[in-house]
């Protein structure tokens, strides 16, 4: 049996355990082994319920004072029995920075293999082999664990696409296990979690970004960037001098006094690409810059690059979008 | 009688006097010993230059300096006139009927004129002119002071109008020697202690400008923590501040209205050291918002006229907060790319290949190579300044210079060094001595002034000595036969001095007989030569260009003040002076155009089509 562990904070499901659950659903494939889902926490219930729309056997509640807020003692000692009642041959969890702090304490506690960072699962001879990065990305090593089950595997965020994720024909069953965990033998004690300064507008998470630059000349050319952006479905930003004249908000800014973006799609228009704007999005997927100057940086790293009016250029994209 | 009364009130005023200084003297004493001597000659030539001449403090405010100097320059003439006054009314000798007295004090009257002059002027000026730089309130001490010199310099003008022995010339003479006393018994207390230390801190400011010797980490150093890290250099400063402000009136982040004032950071110190308190936190004192503000241009340093050394007590206290973890984020995200990719912008590499090959660009080979040209995070990865790298290698190849680069470069270090991530600069520092040393190289050539500092004087302190020059220097002597085939127009330009140039290095002459000899009338700008106005890079604040700092951008207040000069052409010689200058520009759409410096000669070497 494979159990996927699944991470919810405040009954908001983590998506990364869906790519999990596609982990799982492969690994499955190999050794036909049914997939249980457990759900930790005091909201379990609404989480459960959620996750039983995958492909899977069951999902399994466990609600707990002790297990919400996290602690690493009380999580341990939580799974460790669940793993005792279910006996699975393999632990699966998204490799999240909450599963950092527990996971290897978790295995030390059971003494059993733990695979971190694993980005995909292939056939080795008879063998199933987890394949994780070493020396920062430069190598990937196949490991096969070993000794008595289970093996505890953790997925790199973005190992397995959400989209990939074997629906059932009927939710799955949810049911609720109990589990006696002392209260009284967890040490820490947390304190509520650090909230960052949270932006109007978080840029870092756009799929597709449209930014302008200082080639759209004036304040009432935004519109037209805007009405790309909206044909493209994107968020718009901006390089500092925009920002700096009002004619965007400043959350709206890309470089290194603004924010840090990475998107799928990096559309600048009419943006020179000074080095401070570069590194705000030097992170992106795809590039499409149009500048009229053809010595502008920006056509250094850009993946596509139209040298010509914006004017012209943005109204034909605009059109061709909508048809 | 009078000689017991004397000698009664003499042991009480030098008492309170040599009380005070012991206090002083103990603190500087159990101080981190950082004194030095090195460099004699030149600490001796600046001693004379700027102690008995009085350069530094004429230099930027000529009449108020002069006024000083009248007054400093009289003191020591009446170094002699004092001591046998005191020996005289101490009954120990009487030498004032001897005929070299008689001599001696007739030719001190224009000394007293002069000083009389000096100090009514420096009152005036103090107490109704009020120039910013001395504070927002008028010290009622230094007024107290004036009046006392005043006082001197009249009672000693009367004794050429008084019969010896007459009462009034009794009275006159107690007055002198009072005043004198109680004199002695205010100063070591006020910022006229000045007169007594400066002397001696001049002597030992380091001859090295923003000198930072490197941090010990066998024996866990780890900066400036507490009031007890203070090192005796810096100990000595605190008592040494005269509150003059020119360091103040010079610093660009102050002048931009943020809240750092370096004039302010000193007497904080020597607050925190009379306080006792010697575990306090120099985050507190200072506050630490405050301390990252400095952008380490060296104005304060360089312009106070009495030795104090800003920079390492910044830099310093800064060290201190890095190891406790308490680094502004921009920083953290910094340090990250400095760690990860060896490179401020946290790029790949790769980019720097891509660079060096489409230049054409050899590895250096020491027998084949003449120089080595270094080129820097910036001439690495900004698109914008390898055009200025390209005009560069242009004019090399033109003149035959043999030049190559390294396979592999880091970053200097010199953002980690200056925002005291000691430990990163030295990782990076020994790497890349390591490579250098390997390479065989005798001379670097860079166009960054930042990479001039860092190779060629913090290296030096890991024992790695190399020629560095900066292009312009290098450039305008390879050039000095160029000009003559030039015509066309004259353009008129601006040049901005980098610190790190200008200031740090002190040249100022070099960029501007390149500009002046290829065709530009050069109008300089508010702030120039070795005292410019920084741009707003330094010291990793590159990266902490946000908007919601209090008061202007550093950048903005500079470009006004090139845009000031009605040229439209500003002139760069440092990357990170263009990038943060082109972003003040583009924020106030102004069509000002920025060419650097060897684009600027690059463009002129070409025939005209």
């Amino acid at each position: 049996m494979i159990l996927v562990i699944a991470e919810q904070r405040d009954g908001k499901l983590n998506r990364a355990t869906w790519e999990t659950i596609v982990g799982a659903q492969q690994l499955a494939k190999a050794s036909g082994a049914p997939i249980t889902v457990l759900v930790p926490g005091t909201h379990a219930a609404g989480v459960g319920a959620e996750l039983a729309a995958a492909q899977v056997a069951e999902v399994v509640t466990v609600e707990h004072a002790a297990l919400e807020p996290y602690t690493p003692d009380g999580f341990t000692a939580a799974l460790q029995a669940v793993i005792g009642q279910l006996s699975p041959a393999h632990v699966l969890l998204p490799h999240t920075y909450q599963t950092r702090d527990f996971a290897p304490k978790l295995a030390a506690r059971l003494d059993r293999a733990l695979v971190t960072d694993v980005t995909a699962i292939k056939t080795v001879g008879s063998d199933t082999a987890f394949v994780r990065p070493m020396f920062q990305g430069k190598l990937t090593a196949d490991i096969v664990p070993q000794g008595p089950g289970p093996h505890f595997i953790t997925f790199q965020i973005g190992a397995y696409r959400v989209d990939q994720v074997a629906k059932g024909a009927a939710a799955a069953p949810v049911r609720a296990l109990e589990v006696a965990v002392d209260a009284a033998a967890i040490r820490q004690k947390p304190e509520a979690p650090f909230q960052q300064a949270r932006q109007a507008v978080d840029l870092s998470q756009a799929e597709r970004i449209v930014s302008v630059g200082r080639g759209i000349k004036e304040q009432t050319n935004i519109a037209l960037a805007q009405q790309l952006a909206e044909a493209l479905g994107a968020e718009i930003a901006a390089s500092r001098p925009i920002c700096d004249a009002g004619w965007l908000p400043m959350e709206r800014q890309v470089g290194s006094s603004g924010q840090t973006v990475a998107p799928k799609l990096y559309l600048a228009l009419g943006i020179s690409g000074a080095i401070q704007h570069l590194v705000g999005m030097k992170g992106a997927n795809t590039v499409v810059a149009i500048n009229k100057d053809p010595d502008a940086p920006i056509f250094e790293i850009a993946d596509y690059g139209i040298v010509g009016d914006l004017f012209e250029i943005v109204p034909a994209m605009i059109a061709a979008l909508k048809a | 009688m009078a000689v017991v009364a004397f000698w009664l009130l003499f042991v009480a005023f030098v008492g309170a006097f040599a009380g005070q200084v012991a206090r002083r003297v103990q603190l500087i004493a159990i101080a981190p010993n950082t004194f030095s001597f090195d460099n004699l000659g030149f600490r001796v030539n600046r001693f004379l230059v700027d102690v008995v001449f009085q350069a530094r403090t004429i230099r930027e405010r000529p009449i108020a300096g002069i006024a000083h100097a009248f007054v400093f320059w009289g003191f020591v003439a009446f170094g002699g006139y004092t001591l046998t006054e005191f020996l005289r009314g101490l009954g120990i000798v009487d030498l004032t009927h001897t005929t070299w007295f008689t001599a001696y004090r007739l030719a001190l009257t224009p000394f007293a004129v002069a000083v009389l002059g000096g100090i009514l002027f420096l009152l005036i000026r103090r107490a109704f002119v009020r120039p910013v730089g001395l504070g927002t309130k008028v010290s009622i001490e230094s007024i107290v002071i004036a009046l006392f010199i005043a006082t001197l310099m009249v009672t000693y003008l009367l004794t050429f109008r008084m019969e010896e022995g007459t009462m009034a010339e009794q009275v006159n003479w107690w007055v002198h020697m009072l005043v004198i006393l109680a004199f002695m018994a205010l100063i070591p207390a006020s910022k006229h202690f000045h007169l007594v230390v400066s002397p001696i801190t001049v002597l030992l400011k380091s001859p090295e400008l923003g000198n930072l010797p490197n941090l010990d980490f066998e024996k866990e150093q780890v900066g400036l923590e507490t009031v007890k890290d203070l090192g005796s250099k810096s100990v000595l400063d605190a008592f040494t501040c005269v509150e003059c402000g020119r360091c103040q009136v010079n610093c660009p982040a102050w002048g931009a209205g943020k809240e750092l004032n370096p004039k302010t950071i000193i007497l904080q110190t020597k607050d925190a050291l009379l306080a006792g308190g010697r575990d306090r936190k120099l985050g507190e004192i200072y506050s630490e918002k405050v301390l990252w503000q400095c952008t380490t241009c060296g104005a304060c340093e360089n312009q106070c006229p009495v030795g104090i050394e800003h920079l390492p007590v910044l830099i310093g206290s800064r060290r201190g907060l890095v190891s406790n973890g308490d680094a502004p984020d921009y920083l953290g995200a910094m340090y990250n790319n400095l760690e990860r990719r060896s490179n401020i912008w946290g790029l790949g590499y790769d980019q720097r290949t891509k660079f060096v090959q489409s230049s054409g660009l050899e590895t250096f080979d020491a027998a084949k190579h003449d120089v080595l040209v270094w080129l820097g995070c910036a001439g690495s990865f900004d698109a914008d300044f390898q055009k200025s790298l390209r005009s560069l290698f242009a004019i090399l190849r033109a003149k035959e210079v043999r030049f190559g680069v390294l396979a592999k470069e880091r970053c200097n270090g010199d953002p980690a060094k200056r925002t005291g991530n000691e430990y990163m600069f030295q990782e990076l520092a020994n790497g890349n001595i390591e490579d250098l040393k390997a390479s065989g190289v005798k001379k670097i050539l860079t166009s960054c002034p930042h990479c001039v500092k860092t190779i060629g004087d913090d290296y030096r302190k890991f024992g790695y000595e190399v020629e560095i020059v900066h292009t312009s220097v290098y450039v305008e002597e390879l050039l000095r036969q160029s000009s003559a085939a030039l015509s066309g127009p004259r353009e008129t330009v601006t040049y901005h001095d980098p610190c790190y140039l200008g200031r740090y290095a002190g040249k100022v002459d070099e960029p501007r007989n390149l500009l002046t000899r290829f065709g530009a009338d050069i109008v300089e700008p508010e702030r120039n030569r070795d005292n410019p106005y920084c741009c707003g890079a330094g010291g990793g604040l590159l990266f902490a260009d946000k908007e919601e700092e209090p008061g202007t951008r550093i950048s903005d207040v500079r470009f006004k003040q090139l845009q000031a000069t009605g040229a439209n052409t500003v002139v760069t010689a440092c990357p990170f002076c263009s990038i943060m200058l082109k972003g003040a520009q583009a924020s106030a759409q102004a069509d000002t155009q920025f060419v650097d410096l060897m684009t600027y000669v690059n463009g002129k070497l070409q025939p005209r089509a």
